[in-house]
């Protein structure tokens, strides 16, 4: 790629930053400025040549993590618990820059859901204030919440119950008093089971989300 | 025309053409067509499958000569050539020959002129389709023609892509990849392999597809909050918020004429059919004569109806009047994504992760499958 073209792919990606910025406010709702989740450069790789060219090798982070700086900084918004259904923008920056993921310190606290519901189970609940309280004690931590379904419904429809789920999980521990700036949330749809079986039991298993800790390098 | 020949074509129309065009929306929501015996005489090897394929796909039945009503017969030329001869008066439709490219192609060109010269319309035996395989493991995205011949693998991230939608009229790609570690929407040019981020934001960024003039992307983004539907400019700028409900959206399409988009809420409890103007506005419920649990929507070019999958337990494509009313059952599948004739459909069946591509007749309900690749395919979209 040449100069020229990176410079205009730069350019353009920076407007569609820009232009995000300026969505239209839906009512009760606080939109955050600048949310657009890190740098032009990371996802603007470029191969050339060919008939038909796929993405292969086509620049870095295979199955990887954007780790650039963003322009954006996480910042607590003071967001008012009482109003958490209509007030859980997600954090601009990228929670996972330079943090250590540790998928083993919340291993046990999976939160499992009923069939196509997003709602939190009073069984689940106990499971979610743990962590709560794990991150008001360990304040350099922020938290991502993976949410997944079963197989037995359409896979973007699935994709998008997931996120709804890991959302109804983060807005129970902003309700518990977590910064809204310190959750995020990465929808998975069907497309990681937990379990590869095709019955109840696999089924519920797979109707979840996890946590995972991200912590500093210097405390890992 | 002389007065005989129009005689003929009058005769033609009579008996072929009400399968086709005048019974066609009454066979949708009613009673399978009657498929159209053709014989296919002289041909061998590729070309032979490639048109037995393409014609069976098209709602013809491959019959000997003697039961035939149309008879295709190859000549003697090195490329692959035809004579279309109806069966009833011997007189002949058309006589070509099909030189340049592979075989396949030539088989592919003949079969759509034979398509036009029967039915009238537009064939799509050299259209592409574009598809999810779960490798085991990585879930790549891949392009193939619309038999599934000549598949190519257009990702190679190992990581999940997902939801693969045409550019209309061009050879590029919008899909979800979690190559960035969470769902993110690409833009991939399929002619120069330039890919670039066009919805990175956090949380969900996904089922992203473009309007039909080619000038507006609808995608589902969760920033605000809760999985919305939003729209914004080809490039991603002048993003707009089009849903403000808590509950999810999900699989937004296009009315062929780009003012409006069919998606999926579960505003109201269940997953449901909605519509809205593209420029902001109400969501609609479109009514699906009570059917529950409507997922996947896709809407066919000619805009008469929205194509959908049922998922209550069990996976069934439906077609519904684009303006609402009764859902008529087609077949057991999900993701249906139409062709440019509005009237084949390619979906997926089967279940377990071994799922695959098949092809629909939607007049005659007959179904297809297409020629697999390793792993379990799924979501595929139609270019058009």
């Amino acid at each position: 790629m040449n100069c020229l073209t990176k410079l205009g792919l730069i350019a353009l990606l920076a407007v569609v930053a820009i232009g995000s910025g300026c969505a239209k406010k839906p009512k009760n709702i606080t939109p955050i400025p600048n949310g657009y989740n890190g740098s032009a450069a990371p996802g603007s790789d470029v191969s050339q040549g060919g008939a038909l060219r796929g993405g292969a090798g086509a620049g870095p982070g295979n199955g990887g993590r954007f780790t650039q700086p963003t322009d954006t900084a996480p910042r607590d918004l003071g967001v008012d618990p009482s109003k958490a259904a209509g007030s859980n923008e997600l954090p601009s920056g990228n929670l996972r820059d330079g943090k250590i993921e540790d998928r083993e310190t919340f291993k046990g606290n999976t939160v499992y859901f009923e069939y196509d519901k997003s709602s939190i189970k009073s069984s689940e609940l106990a499971k979610i204030a743990a962590v709560a309280e794990h991150l008001k004690s360990h304040a350099d931590a922020s938290l991502a919440v993976e949410g997944h379904c079963d197989e037995r419904g359409t896979e973007e429809y699935n994709r998008s119950l997931s996120e709804r789920r890991a959302l109804s999980i983060r807005e129970r521990l902003v309700n518990l008093g977590v910064s809204a700036s310190r959750v995020t949330t990465e929808a998975f749809g069907e497309d990681k089971p937990a379990d590869l079986g095709h019955d109840e039991s696999a089924w519920s298993k797979n109707r979840r989300g996890e946590f995972i800790l991200l912590v500093p390098p210097s405390l890992k | 025309m002389k007065l005989p020949s129009l005689l003929q074509a009058m005769a033609i129309c009579a008996t072929v053409l009400p399968a086709f065009a005048a019974g066609f929306d009454a066979e949708i929501s009613g009673q399978a067509a009657k498929s159209i015996p053709i014989a296919l005489t002289g041909y061998t090897g590729e070309a032979a499958q490639v048109l037995k394929f393409d014609l069976e796909v098209l709602g013809f039945d491959v019959v000997p000569a003697a039961k035939a009503q149309f008879e295709l017969k190859a000549g003697s030329g090195a490329e692959v050539q035809g004579t279309l001869v109806d069966t009833g008066n011997q007189h002949p439709l058309f006589a070509r020959s099909y030189p340049g490219g592979s075989v396949r192609s030539q088989a592919h060109t003949l079969s759509d002129d034979v398509v036009k010269a029967v039915t009238g319309n537009t064939g799509i035996a050299r259209t592409k389709i574009a598809y999810k395989a779960d490798l085991g493991g990585a879930k790549e995205v891949y392009v193939s023609d619309y038999d599934g011949a000549n598949a190519f693998r257009a990702t190679e991230d190992r990581s999940i892509t997902a939801s693969p939608a045409w550019v209309p009229g061009r050879l590029a790609l919008l899909y979800t990849s979690y190559k960035g570690g969470k769902p993110d929407v690409y833009s991939h040019d399929l002619g120069t392999g330039a890919r670039s981020r066009v919805f990175g934001f956090n949380g969900l960024n996904t089922s992203a597809t473009v309007s039909p003039d080619g000038t507006r992307i609808a995608v589902v983004l969760s920033k605000s909050g809760s999985p919305d539907l939003w729209v914004s400019n080809i490039d991603g700028t002048g993003l707009r918020q089009l849903t403000t409900t808590k509950e999810p959206e999900s699989s937004p399409c296009w009315s062929p004429d780009s003012k409006t988009i069919c998606f999926v809420s579960n505003r109201d409890g269940k997953a449901a059919l909605y519509t809205i103007s593209a420029g902001g506005g109400e969501m609609r419920k479109l009514s699906t004569g009570g059917i529950l649990n409507c997922t996947e929507p896709d809407w066919s070019p000619d805009g008469k109806w929205i194509a959908f999958t049922r998922a209550a337990g069990e996976f069934t494509l439906y077609v519904v009047p684009a303006g609402g009313g009764d859902a008529t059952a087609i077949t057991a599948g999900e993701d249906p994504s139409w062709a440019r004739n509005s009237r084949t459909i390619v979906f997926t069946r089967g279940r377990d992760r071994a799922r695959r591509l098949s092809l629909l007749d939607v007049p005659t309900r007959r179904v297809k499958d297409v020629n697999r690749i390793s792993g379990s395919c799924s979501q595929p979209s139609w270019a058009r």
